[in-house]
Formats: C-alpha cells, structure tokens, sequence
C-alpha cells in the first residue's frame, strides 16, 4: 500500500493503481471519457488532468502510476482551466445534434460538458467541423462517426474482450479514425458492449434507434434467461413495451458484459406471442376460456395411465414452475420428467447423473474460470453456449498463457483452441500431448457440454473419463475442481437441482407410449418423438414449434413479466423481476400449473409465491441460500468414486457417435430469438455472412 | 452395508440435504461418502438426491408413490444412526 494525498487528505492505494483510482478512493470523481476500468489504459481523451505538487503541467491521472507521498490537486483553478480547455477542443469537432441523438440524456460528453465545460462558446464559425463517414459495422451497431472523440474504448474493448481485432484506428491527430479499415463488420457476439461503452453518441443500437429517450424509460433489475450465465440485466420499458436491455454490473457473473442475444433479442417478446388459451379443432386452434381449457387438460391427463404421462420443460422454465410441474407429476404418480436438452428423442439421462450437483454444474465458478492455466473442451463451444464465460476464458488466454484444447467438430474461438478430433476415445486415451500440459496445470478444467446429454450413454462415458483424467492432475491446487459441466439454457441447473429429468435411459426403455404429454415451453421435442394419438398440452410464451404440436395451448409469462428463480450454469440462485405485466390472458406459469391440479382433483399444497419458494428449499436446499456455493466436496468425492468404478474403456468411446455442437447457430436458439427479427438478421450476417445489400445498408446507416 | 430388497416398492426418490462443512452433518456425509454407490448399484433408477448447501439442517426426505412425502432430521446423528434411520425411511411405504 502506497500513502497519497487527494486534496491534502491522505489515502492509501495499492501500488501501481493510478493517480485517478487514488482519486476515486478519497470519493473525488474525475471526468473521463477514455479511461475504463475493466480495459487498458490509453491516456489519450486528457479530460481526467489533475495537478500533481512539483509537476510543472497538469497530468494526466489516468495514465499516472502513484508514488509514495504524492499530492494531487484537483479542485485548483490550473485544473478546472485545463478541463475546461480539453472540452473546449472535444466540442470544436462534435456535431450540435443532441437533440436527434439516442444518446442524448446518457451522454457523458454531455454532462461532463455541463459540469465541467466553459459556461461559454468562442467558435462563431459555422462550417469547419470535422467530418467522418459512417461505418458500416452490421446490423447491431449503428455509427455516426462524426460525433466520435477518439477514445478507442471500443477498440480496446474489441481487441481486448471481444476478441475482435479487425477493429482499429487509422490516421493520426485530427483524421484519426476508428473502423475495420476494409469495410466489415464487427463480427462478435459481445459487439453490444461497445454501445454502453461509447462516452458519446457515436456508437448507438441499430435495433432500437430512435425509438425511445432515455428519460422515458422505467427501469427494472433483472436477470437473463437467454443462456445458463444469469447475466444481470437491466430491462428497460415504456407502457407495455420493453425498450431496451442493457448490462448491470455483477463481477461474480457478468462484470459489465453481455452478449448480443441478450441485448437484443427481446424483440422476439413482441412476436408471435401466445395470449388466450387455444384449442385445437381439427387443423386450427380455436381461443377459449381458462376454464374449457384446464377442464380438458386435466381429463386427459386422468383418461391416461401413470406411466403414459410425461413433461417436458424448455429452455425458459423457472424454478417455481419446474417445482409446481414437479409436484403436479409425483401427485399423478408419473416420474417421467424431461428436460429440453434430453430432447429430441426423450430418452433420459445417465443414472444418478441429477443425483449430484457437482455432475451437472459448473464446479470451478465463473469468475475461477479466468485462474484456469489448462482447459478441456469436450463437445461444447463457450461462444455459442456461454459467450460471457468465453470472456472469462480469453482473460485467461491473455493474461495466464492457458491453453485449450477441444474434443468437439472444428470451431471458431477468439483464442488459439488445438482441435483434438470429435470421438470420445481422444479424452479416454488422453495420448495427446496437450494432456501433459493439461496433468501439469495448476488449474486444469475439463469442460463438458451439454450437448452430451443428447446421448445418455456418451455423456456417462464422457463423466466418467473425465473424472479419471481429473485424478491423473496431480499438480492442481488444492480445493480446485477440475470437472465442470456447462449448461446452456436457462433452466437446466435448476431442473436437475430440483431433481428433475430423473428418469434414465433403461427406464425410458420400458416405458410404454405416451398418452399425455406436457410441454412447460419445450420446443425442440421432434414431433417423431410423441406418439400421434399423445394429448399434448404447451403451456409457454411463443406460438413456436413446441405448440404446434399442441391440442391445448395455455399461455405463459415471458422472462420479463414474471417474477421468478432461476439457477444459472454455476449454481447460483437468482431471481428475474417483472418488468411487465403478461400479455392478456397469459399468466404466470407456476399459477397455471397450480390451477391445473385444482382441476385435475389433487391441489398442490401451496397457494402463493411465498408457498411455492418454502416448497423449493425443502426440495433442494440451495434455494434458500441466495449465495453460489460452488463447493460440494461430498458430492465431489462420491462422483469421483462412482468414475473410478466404472472404469471408461478405450473400445467403448469408439463404439460411441462422433461429439457433435448443440448450438449451430448463435443467435438463433429458442423461441423468443427464433422471433426476433434482430437475432434473424444477425444470423444472415454473422453465421450465414451474406452481406447487406446496398439498398438495405443504406435505410440502415 | 447390504442394500439388497432394502428399499419399498414405492419409494420415487430420495433427497438428502447437508452442509458441507457443520459438524452436524459430519455423519450424514460419511454415509453419503460410503454408503451411496453400494445403494446406486443396487437401485440405479432410483433417484437420490443429494444436496449440500451452507448451513442447512442434516435431513432426508423419502418421496414415495403418489407424492406422498416423509421427512427425516439426521443433524448430529453418527454414521451407523444415519444408516439406521434411513434403512427405515426407505423400507417404509409412506
């Protein structure tokens, strides 16, 4: 710790932080518009100068590493000369349109301006300003480069998280520029970030431009749902209407990041949504009351037998309707509970793989994935499934020299990755060269996907193997826990907690035909999979694939309208807060099924939101803790039993099919990014790269 | 410990909450530790599910046919007493 003194009070800092974080410390707030804390330090905006004792110009505390007894000034006249100075010369270039910007009311060149600027103008001219053409950076980010200060945060940003290092500078002084160079786009899916980045209007959403003022919006915290991240969210709305989503800050999770389905997949909420309960009649379906439709539902779900009766949950199903569907089920004495990414073929999992958390979550901790020095990819791609986490992964390519490796179809990552082939047997052997590395590592992490789960007797295999290689790390920290599993939907932990899908593949065997099928908001179920003469109810939010399969539709509330607990990939319990109200006669989705058991003659013991939660913490404990709590070294230690008893062979991975990737398309993956004309264009653009025409890119831009 | 015919027709599940480091449920987890693959060797489809979370009170829960719930406190109980109780709970039908 380094004593400094900020206006005559003293601070201590860690050594090596700059002049402005000691600043920031004594609860003195500088102006800044290039300094981040989460990126590099640039130094080149000059607004945060400060006086420094025995400096003879002011400096510039960003890029101003502190010394031991330093005296900062930054209430002096010299200093608010020299800020007044710096926005004097950053206005001189920045066009007067304020009015016609989106970022007007968030702008810091605007505040700061107010705050800090002269209370006078001296340009009378009216031409001279500088111009700059707009970039075309794709269907996300919309430009208006004319408005840019030069302070490469989104470069930084770009090149440093993102990965995404075709975007630069070129030019020097008054014609630095910031673009591709070559015209392309920012081909990343965490481009969003650069948006809440830009301290000017210069980079604004291309989705939603226009649309609303920033004054106008009501704000609720919330959490997402569109990966088994739990980023913490922002959702902004306006009447009926969500706005916008932006990034809260949470370093345990998120930090300040999101991906770019979060961001802008929400205009799938507005489509396609499901609001009267529906019944089919012949080939269309017909609106009817609750009533007709829960009265039917519940005699065809008596008319079958126990074991003819089967849920299936989606993607978006919270833990206060897994639990009420749960319930509803054991009281209809059916044990066949599925869960989406068993699907298409509903066949269950390994035996005793939701018995233990530590089989299903990801053990080493989001924010203990960026420590990791050897990582193991086995049939998943961090991108696509989890680009939050793939952050944290390049930190660790960046800043730790980790290496990665990935059993799994070739991919694209934003770090180098060795392709170790699609089969099994490369983990069972474990021959590779990358495997010493990996044996070597102080934080070896074995990834497994979630895909796996497609195939039950794979994904065992694949528990099994990787638990034995785990063995063989002998120089891992201690307490460190080399086997995660990686969900990718927002549903998965807390199904699995609450012990859901329980049913395993030999018992899937000798199950006979369905005959009521319920479908909590599944879509990906392969209409193969249900027997033609299966009732099938589809309680969700979108009229997508799953409910047209249905013979009963009852809406649902989407991730915004509803107050609800979800559990993301690492454990941690989180709760999403209505910003909304659902859609005319939708309702919450634990009500519905609540209501259901009222109509079927066996009414679920509790009544309201606070019952439902009391009967979460009695079904799995974790509920009650708020907290992820990553250690589980019980269950940590019987799974790595149960491996070494089953002992994975070399001739049985063979037997097994190729590993193939779950997610072939980012931005499309479920029902509300299947509906979002966002998410449509962006997978035209990035996955598919047909570029814009002409024509387009012009109304675009 | 033989698990053989320990476990009623109509018992669905198993639910086994712990702490992962109170002394309360030191004997719980050492049953869970020895016990639980014999018991999944010899029921693989019967779920059980265990559960640490911080602080929580050693308990079991039995759910048997038809929703029908029992539930059991082990906090501070010894390996042996843990086992006792449990052979109970899962050779009871509800």
């Amino acid at each position: 710790m380094v004593e400094v003194f900020v206006d005559g009070r003293p601070v201590q800092v860690p050594e090596g932080s700059a002049a402005i974080q000691a600043c920031e410390l004594a609860g003195v707030e500088i102006p800044r518009f290039c300094y981040h804390e989460r990126l590099a330090v640039a130094g080149n905006c000059r607004m945060c100068l400060v006086e420094v004792e025995r400096a003879p110009k002011p400096v510039a505390s960003c890029a101003m590493p502190v010394m031991p007894g330093m005296k900062i000034k930054t209430n002096t006249p010299l200093v608010h000369k020299a800020r007044e100075g710096v926005m004097e010369f950053l206005l001189a270039n920045h066009p007067l349109d304020c009015p016609v910007c989106d970022w007007g009311g968030e702008c810091d060149l605007q505040d700061q301006s107010m705050r800090f600027g002269s209370d006078r103008s001296r340009q009378h001219e009216p031409t001279g300003r500088r111009a700059v053409e707009n970039k075309n950076l794709g269907p996300l980010v919309k430009t208006s480069m004319n408005r840019c200060i030069q302070c490469t945060r989104c470069v930084r940003f770009a090149n440093e998280v993102a990965g995404a290092e075709e975007l630069g500078t070129t030019g020097r002084g008054n014609d630095m520029q910031i673009g591709t160079y070559i015209e392309k786009t920012l081909a990343t899916e965490m481009s969003g970030n650069v948006i809440d980045l830009c301290p000017v209007g210069a980079l604004t959403a291309k989705p939603y431009a226009f649309s609303y003022r920033a004054w106008e919006l009501k704000r609720t915290e919330s959490v997402d749902v569109m990966d088994a991240v739990g980023s913490a969210i922002r959702v902004d709305t306006r009447g009926t209407e969500v706005m916008r989503i932006s990034p809260r800050e949470n370093d345990d999770v998120n930090e300040e990041w999101i991906s770019d389905k979060t961001r802008f997949a929400f205009d799938g909420l507005k489509r396609q949504r499901l609001t009267h309960p529906l019944m089919r009649e012949g080939d269309r379906f017909v609106p009817c009351t609750w009533e007709a439709a829960l009265g039917r539902v519940a005699d065809a779900a008596r008319a079958a037998q126990p074991e003819e009766r089967i849920a299936v949950a989606g993607p978006f199903a919270d833990a206060e309707s897994l639990v009420a569907l749960k319930d509803l089920f054991n009281r209809w004495d059916s044990e066949h509970l599925f869960l989406e990414t068993n699907a298409p073929e509903l066949v269950g999992q390994p035996a005793g793989f939701a018995d233990l958390r530590a089989n299903y979550l990801f053990n080493a901790t989001i924010v203990g994935a960026e420590q990791a020095d050897a990582v193991l990819f086995v049939g998943t791609n961090p991108r696509h499934e989890a680009a939050i986490i793939n952050t944290r992964f390049r930190k660790a390519f960046l800043h730790n020299r980790c290496d990665f490796a990935a059993i799994s179809p070739e991919m694209t990552l934003n770090y180098d990755c060795v392709n170790l082939g699609d089969s099994l047997a490369a983990l069972t052997d474990a021959k590779h060269p990358f495997f010493e590395r990996l044996r070597a590592a102080k934080h070896p992490m074995i990834v497994l996907g979630s895909g796996l789960l497609e195939r039950p007797d794979a994904a065992q295999h694949a528990l099994h193997a990787a638990h034995a290689l785990a063995k063989t790390c002998t120089n891992a920290a201690p307490g460190w826990t080399a086997v995660n599993f990686l969900q990718r939907q927002a549903s998965a932990a807390a199904a699995f907690d609450l012990g859901f899908a329980a049913t395993t593949a030999a018992a899937a065997a000798k199950r006979p035909a369905a005959k009521f099928v319920y479908l909590l908001g599944a879509d990906e179920v392969a209409p193969a999979a249900l027997p033609a003469d299966a009732f099938v109810v589809y309680q969700g939010s979108h009229g997508d694939a799953g409910a047209a399969l249905a013979d009963v539709v009852l809406p649902g509330a989407a991730y915004t309208e509803k107050s609800a607990t979800y559990v993301n990939t690492e454990g941690r319990v989180q709760r999403v807060r209505a910003a909304l109200t659902p859609p005319l006669a939708a309702r919450d989705d634990w009500a519905i099924l609540r209501a259901l058991s009222e109509f079927a003659g066996t009414p679920l013991p509790y009544a309201s939101v606070q019952g439902v939660r009391a009967r979460l913490a009695e079904v799995a404990p974790s509920f009650a803790a708020p907290n992820v709590q990553a250690a589980q070294p019980t269950a940590l230690a019987v799974a790595a039993a149960v491996a070494a008893k089953a002992k994975p062979s070399k001739a049985k991975a063979k037997a097994l099919p190729a590993v193939t990737l779950p997610v072939t398309d980012f931005y499309l993956t479920d029902a509300i990014s299947r509906n979002s004309r966002t998410m449509a264009q962006c997978s035209r653009a990035f996955t598919h790269q047909i570029a814009e025409s002409a024509h387009e890119a012009h109304i675009a831009v | 410990m033989s698990w053989k015919g320990a476990v009623s027709q109509t018992l669905r599940e198993l639910r086994l909450h712990m702490c992962q480091t109170g002394p309360g449920s030191a004997g719980l987890r050492a049953f869970v530790q020895t016990e639980y693959p014999a018991l999944k060797a010899q029921y693989p489809d019967l779920p059980v599910l265990v559960r640490e979370a911080a602080g929580v009170e050693a308990r079991a829960y039995g759910r048997f046919a038809h929703g029908r719930e029992q539930r059991l406190t082990l906090e501070g109980l010894s390996q042996q007493d843990v086992a006792a109780k449990l052979k109970q709970l899962v050779a009871s039908s509800a």
